[in-house]
């Protein structure tokens, strides 16, 4: 089907993905987004079949689609009040 | 950019203190503003505000080396892969931390969230050892 992606690409699409979660505005979405990515990136590093590799990368790239148009959707519905895990601890 | 007289609290904050003695000097200011017309009280402001700016200037808006390497240490000790014990200020994430390169795009998203940054792929990239991420924040002029 595809070319599997090159490292530098991963690398790439991991750095965008956690770079659209901190835009999110809810605690609780930003934190799940950049947990999925990381868990979702380290259990395929070991796809040494290119199918399968270039098959997550696009999954990962719509993903990212995804999230970046949920990130905007999220800031203009976001409730004024803060979640509490945000709130500095003294 | 913020003016840089502002930002007292980083560094000595006493320069900003020590102008209001000399300001406050209530008989020559009021001899000046009542005096001989705008030339004088024009010179009163600028004076005051070079000697400002002169002073601000002077201060260093750059943090020190050493709270930049303090805070990175930190950042990269509270990693959870990380066991603190191994972290010296010249490690190598990958070498010597027994880390990898998704590890270390993750060890540096979080240094820029702690120094407020944003650091561009290509030299995020070239970021893999603490002495590297050390000279790196402390060359960078946004850093806070």
């Amino acid at each position: 089907m595809g070319s599997a992606p090159t490292r530098s690409e991963v690398l790439s699409l991991f750095r965008s993905l956690l770079r659209t979660a901190r835009e999110f505005s809810d605690y609780n979405v930003r934190e799940y987004t950049k947990r999925r990515t990381v868990d979702a990136f380290r259990d395929n590093r070991r796809l040494s079949n290119q199918a399968e590799a270039a098959a997550a990368f696009a999954e990962g790239k719509s993903q990212l689609g995804v999230a970046k148009r949920q990130a905007v959707v999220y800031s203009l519905y976001a409730p004024k009040v803060k979640s509490i895990m945000e709130i500095n601890h003294s | 950019m913020k003016p840089s007289y502002q930002n007292s609290e980083s560094g000595n904050g006493v320069q900003t203190r020590n102008l209001k003695p000399s300001y406050q000097n209530k008989g020559d200011l009021h001899s000046e503003i009542t005096g001989r017309g705008n030339g004088v009280g024009f010179e009163i402001h600028r004076t005051f505000s070079a000697t400002f700016r002169l002073m601000s200037s002077s201060h260093d808006d750059h943090l020190d080396k050493k709270e930049v390497a303090d805070r990175v240490l930190d950042v990269i000790k509270s990693y959870p892969k990380v066991d603190p014990s191994k972290v010296t200020p010249d490690v190598h994430f990958q070498k010597d931390l027994g880390l990898d390169s998704l590890d270390s795009v993750e060890i540096v998203m979080a240094l820029e969230e702690e120094f407020k940054l944003e650091i561009p792929d290509k030299e995020a990239d070239k970021i893999d050892s603490l002495p590297l991420a050390i000279e790196y924040i402390y060359n960078h002029p946004m850093a806070s």
